[in-house]
């Protein structure tokens, strides 16, 4: 489709989308957990992005400035669909700039601007012509530090949920109790719904933040530091959570801690002063890296 | 070889070798005049508080009875009930005005904080601050009062005691939006929500008790202001017939400044029972914003 299609297009073609992916994410709960398994093993034996009839989200010559500082430098990966892809890196290396940029969360801020292309489903995000709202029906983020909205459980689900879709009470309930489930929170919350978001435990509202960014249903998500600000044990229910999305989302987790990213990512990304130095499956940039300084990265002699 | 001949003799120092004795005592004599500085300033303010809450309720209390709270006044005697609601409906009457505007004035500084316009309003708020409320009173008889010709009434005073408390409650507002933690916008823009949900349903709701704070703090300075209701609302002894733009109006603080010159033991005592009365109010609303951050944190 052109690039020039009105915004009308554009929303229609998301919704589209949208439709298609619920169909899909209907599909593949109904699978075995053994066999999205087996998928998501063999697909990992295909090594790297080449196939991009896979790639769900694909970066090309992505340049990314605070004000005059460039904070990404021509970066180009592709990220495929149904996997976890992990971005690790020293502070300041430009791995959540760039997780930032597929929302175009960035937006937010003067001053940061964002220039190439970031494909989703062939349309490329930056252009000004996608609505950046209905973008990000279908990109959800989540953060470092669980940012559970001043209201209940419930309305922090219902609060995005509403923003794309009119659904009766009943509806709304389904909707709740289906992200709830998917975010493993539901039996610790099922009697409290009506309880504020805040007083959950902060590992309880980081699955609730995780939980009201799949209840809009979205095909990509975006986990920037998700558990850094969580106890192990917490930590360890996220990590379990990113496992398990997998099968019906495309994740890309931004994460300090090499070992989670070793335990959850299917691909990671290397970066370092805003360019990727490696990216490949998670198991050969750990065991076998082929750049130098990915190596001296992740077994601790720098960053 | 010193630490073993510390631990043999155990009346020995129990300091390091390096530490300089003269310095440290220097840091603690510092330390003391700090702390007693501090003290003396506590001990200052509690005893003018205190004396001012002594000589109003020593004065107020043998002056208040039941004929001041049920009569009008009649000249420099009777009662205080048509200032008592005068007092009370102009408060109101102002923060009904100011909220709404400094509530607007509040979200715009703080998301749009750098903007060239913020910083405009930012400074001719702080301008406002500084202006005597005696001039804003001659502002609002010179604009409203006569400028409109209206007489003095309701609505020239409310809207001149709004325009002195706006200052005040969208700073408040603004600082309380300021305290939202920047990730929490963040969130709810991730979700695709627009500035105006993420407004009112994420930043209001999660800064209300200090916006409410900051309201009712507004509502105190209102509520004890004299000068710029003197322009604005002139006085009457008579009860508000509910006219809102040319009916004077009588107010306490009024009885304060009016009555405490005249020769007559009667009026001495309403203004000192007016002072008692006012004095209450603007302590209750300040005592309840204690519990307004304390117990209405949505969170």
């Amino acid at each position: 489709m052109a690039i020039s299609s009105s915004v009308s297009t554009d929303a229609e073609a998301f919704r589209d989308s949208r439709d298609s992916q619920t169909v899909d994410q209907r599909r593949s709960s109904t699978e075995t957990r053994a066999n999205s398994e087996t998928t998501a093993r063999s697909m990992k034996s295909n090594s790297k992005p080449q196939n991009s009839q896979m790639s769900k989200l694909s970066v090309r010559d992505l340049n990314f400035y605070y004000g005059d500082f460039q904070a990404i430098k021509n970066v180009s990966l592709e990220i495929e669909a149904q996997k976890v892809t992990a971005f690790i890196g020293p502070s300041g290396c430009g791995k959540s700039s760039l997780l930032r940029c597929f929302n175009r969360i960035y937006e937010l801020y003067p001053g940061h601007m964002a220039t190439g292309e970031i494909r989703l489903n062939g349309r490329n995000v930056l252009d000004k012509k996608v609505d950046r709202n209905l973008l990000r029906s279908k990109i959800g983020m989540v953060f470092q530090k669980p940012t559970p909205f001043p209201m209940s459980v419930y309305d922090n689900i219902a609060f995005g949920v509403k923003l794309y879709e009119r659904l009766r009470r009943h509806e709304m309930q389904e909707r709740v109790e289906w992200s709830l489930k998917k975010a493993a929170l539901w039996d610790e919350v099922k009697d409290k719904l009506d309880k504020s978001g805040a007083s959950l435990s902060g590992g309880q509202q980081q699955r609730l933040c995780i939980a009201r960014a799949i209840a809009v249903k979205p095909e990509v998500l975006l986990l920037d530091e998700p558990a850094s600000a969580l106890d192990p044990i917490a930590s360890a229910k996220i990590e379990e959570l990113v496992h398990e999305l997998r099968t019906d989302y495309t994740v890309v987790i931004v994460t300090h801690n090499m070992q989670q990213a070793a335990r959850v990512a299917d691909d990671t990304a290397f970066f370092h002063l805003g360019e990727i130095i490696e990216f490949t499956d998670t198991d050969t940039l750990f065991t076998q890296p082929s750049e130098k300084r990915t190596e001296d990265y992740i077994t601790g002699r720098y960053g | 070889m010193s630490a073993e001949m510390r631990e043999a003799n155990t009346d020995g120092p129990v300091f390091a070798d390096h530490v300089s004795l003269g310095h440290y005592r220097r840091r603690r004599i510092i330390g003391v005049l700090g702390w007693t500085l501090c003290g003396g300033c506590f001990v200052l303010l509690a005893f003018a508080m205190l004396d001012i809450l002594f000589k109003v309720l020593k004065g107020g209390l043998t002056a208040i009875n039941l004929k001041v709270l049920t009569e009008t006044t009649q000249g420099v005697s009777g009662g205080l009930l048509q200032a008592i609601e005068g007092t009370v409906v102009l408060t109101i009457g102002s923060v009904l005005i100011a909220t709404p505007l400094s509530i607007g004035v509040g979200v715009y500084l703080s998301e749009h904080r750098n903007r060239f316009f913020s910083k405009v309003v930012r400074f001719m708020s702080d301008v406002l601050v500084g202006v005597p409320s005696i001039v804003l009173g001659l502002f609002g008889y010179v604009a409203l009062v006569a400028g409109l010709g209206w007489h003095f009434s309701v609505l020239a005073g409310s809207i001149t005691l709004a325009v002195m408390i706006i200052p005040y409650i969208s700073r408040s507002v603004e600082l309380a939006l300021l305290a939202v933690p920047q990730s929490l916008r963040e969130s709810a823009y991730a979700l695709g929500a627009s500035d105006a949900s993420v407004v009112a349903r994420v930043l209001i709701p999660r800064s209300a008790s200090r916006i409410i704070t900051g309201v009712l703090l507004g509502m105190a300075l209102s509520m004890g202001e004299t000068a710029p209701v003197i322009y604005t609302v002139g006085w009457s002894d008579y009860l508000w017939n509910g006219q809102v733009t040319h009916q004077s109006m009588g107010y306490l603080t009024y009885v304060i400044w009016s009555f405490i010159d005249q020769p007559y033991q009667s009026a001495h005592k309403l203004a000192f029972a007016a002072a008692l009365l006012i004095t209450g109010m603007v302590l209750l609303i300040t005592v309840s914003t204690r519990f307004t951050t304390r117990y209405m944190t949505i969170q």
